[in-house]
């Protein structure tokens, strides 16, 4: 009886452990898009090797992408991307930290509207940013997605005039990250 | 009685519990969010990250660049190496009255691997060639390696003067065939500055002269030095080493051979801008030839002498991936 209460015991420190440790959800195959339209060119890329983890329980969420893992249909436009305009060698890669403000408990299955507060990170420029987006909550999974606006002035990175009508001055991000409960 | 039992049902449990109390300490003080972030860090940094553009184009002068097309990618180019500057002003402008063209095509089969074809109107040759970019510099490798051969053929009249001034007859097509390859080494050493070196080996099946060797090796060296996003400088020298059987014959030419040694190491200087979809390469060179044959293996122009060519290459790439031609309309 005694063994039995002493495992009891344990198991209840067992499972307050399990519980922080299973309060992150986590992905390395998330999904970040790029768009950008301009009357003359629509530019279109996709990264799916986006990191992402979110802890449930203090709802901090960070978010990273190597920017050399950016798709272009277009590979030189692929290659200018990296070399003219976000200068990958340099700077690597876009993060993003931040927190959920809501007040929601994301371990209960349901559709959840969020905002996001915290830094942007693009070219080595830090900003402070507020995205909003939604989480679908599964027993296993958050379906992460949202999207916003970033001016790219706002990161200094130069377009020259020569392609300016073909470069948006505001460019869409948008994401799709399926986290996995760890 | 009670040994068995813990050992039974209790030892995993217990170390288990052991285990996640430790675990869970070490969780709780990852919760901050930068620290979320290094954990990504660290999982995004196992995998290479491989340079890119180590030059603007897979052409530096005459001669390649260890650079490769995209797979579904076509690139087309445009040639030109204008008259000496020497030639005069009334009677050639200066050399811009005419200009020795060569058109190419090459296509990316795969990322690391294309295959080009070109003709150009210095002895109306034809040009193939395949290259495959074997290994490529990353956080873990120091430099890129591509491997490149070619082939051509002559199509001049058989009995036409050489630019060596020689006469050259063809007794039949496989005379009229010259082979090259090369072993391209590269290193971007900086965002600016790339330096490549090019071991190439070349067989020509027909030289004017028997004391002219059909085989030569040349060692090319080559850099680039980029100015800003957009304009770059280039250099490119070859240094052949020609494999005379008779070790007199090299000075025989230049002392009592029937004519003096008439080919010379190419040097290229030039200046490179890059202008989205195209890529404009500007260049001095001593060399009139576009292909390996020609350039490395036949040339007779000098710097000394005011044998120098204007010339420009004009590369622009299509995208003929499908997903491509829905965004890039």
């Amino acid at each position: 009886m005694k063994i039995k209460l002493i495992f009891l015991s344990l198991s209840l420190l067992l499972s307050t452990g399990l519980v922080s440790a299973q309060s992150l959800y986590r992905t390395a195959v998330g999904e970040l898009y790029f768009f950008s339209k301009t009357p003359v060119l629509d530019i279109e890329a996709v990264n799916k090797k986006t990191g992402a983890i979110l802890n449930a329980s203090t709802k901090d969420l960070a978010i990273q992408a190597k920017i050399t893992d950016f798709q272009f249909p277009n590979k030189l436009m692929q290659e200018h991307f990296n070399e003219n305009y976000m200068e990958s060698e340099r700077f690597p890669s876009t993060k993003f930290a931040g927190k959920i403000k809501e007040d929601i408990d994301l371990t209960k299955p349901g559709t959840y509207p969020v905002t996001a507060e915290g830094n942007l990170t693009i070219h080595g420029v830090t900003k402070p940013v507020k995205v909003k987006g939604t989480i679908v909550a599964t027993a296993t999974a958050l379906q992460v997605n949202f999207s916003f606006q970033v001016r790219t002035a706002d990161y200094q990175i130069e377009v020259p005039k020569l392609v300016f009508n073909k470069i948006a001055e505001t460019i869409a991000i948008s994401g799709k990250l399926n986290l996995v409960k760890q | 009685m009670i040994w068995p039992y813990f050992l039974k049902k209790g030892a995993f449990g217990f170390l288990f519990c052991i285990f996640s109390l430790f675990g869970s300490s070490t969780w709780n003080s990852v919760l901050a969010q930068d620290d979320l972030l290094s954990l990504l860090d660290e999982e995004q940094s196992k995998e290479p990250t491989y340079t890119i553009a180590t030059f603007k184009a897979s052409r530096l002068i005459n001669g390649h660049t260890i650079e490769t097309i995209s797979k579904n990618h076509l690139n087309f180019w445009i040639s030109h190496r204008f008259g000496a500057v020497n030639s005069g002003f009334i009677a050639n402008f200066f050399g811009l009255d005419e200009a020795k063209i060569r058109l190419g095509l090459e296509y990316g089969l795969t990322d690391r691997w294309l295959v080009g074809a070109g003709r150009s109107s210095l002895e109306k040759t034809y040009d193939l060639y395949t290259k495959y970019k074997v290994l490529r510099q990353s956080n873990t490798m120091p430099i890129t390696v591509t491997a490149m051969a070619g082939w051509g053929i002559n199509t001049m009249p058989t009995g036409y003067v050489m630019e060596s001034g020689s006469t050259m007859k063809f007794n039949n097509n496989i005379e009229r065939y010259s082979y090259w390859s090369q072993v391209l080494v590269a290193r971007k050493f900086t965002e600016k500055l790339s330096l490549q070196l090019m071991p190439t080996l070349i067989h020509i099946n027909k030289v004017e002269d028997p004391s002219i060797p059909n085989q030569l090796f040349a060692l090319g060296a080559g850099g680039r030095y980029k100015l800003n996003q957009r304009i770059t400088l280039s250099a490119e020298y070859y240094y052949s080493i020609r494999e005379f059987e008779d070790e007199d014959d090299e000075d025989d030419f230049e002392t009592n051979g029937n004519f003096p040694y008439p080919y010379r190491n190419a040097l290229s200087l030039g200046v490179d801008i890059e202008t989205g979809g195209h890529v404009f390469q500007f260049h001095l060179t001593n060399a009139r030839g576009m292909v390996e044959k020609q350039f490395i293996g036949q040339n007779v122009g000098s710097w000394g002498k005011g044998d120098i060519f204007y010339g420009f290459n004009i590369a622009r790439t299509f995208s003929l991936d499908k997903a491509a031609r829905n965004t890039h309309k």
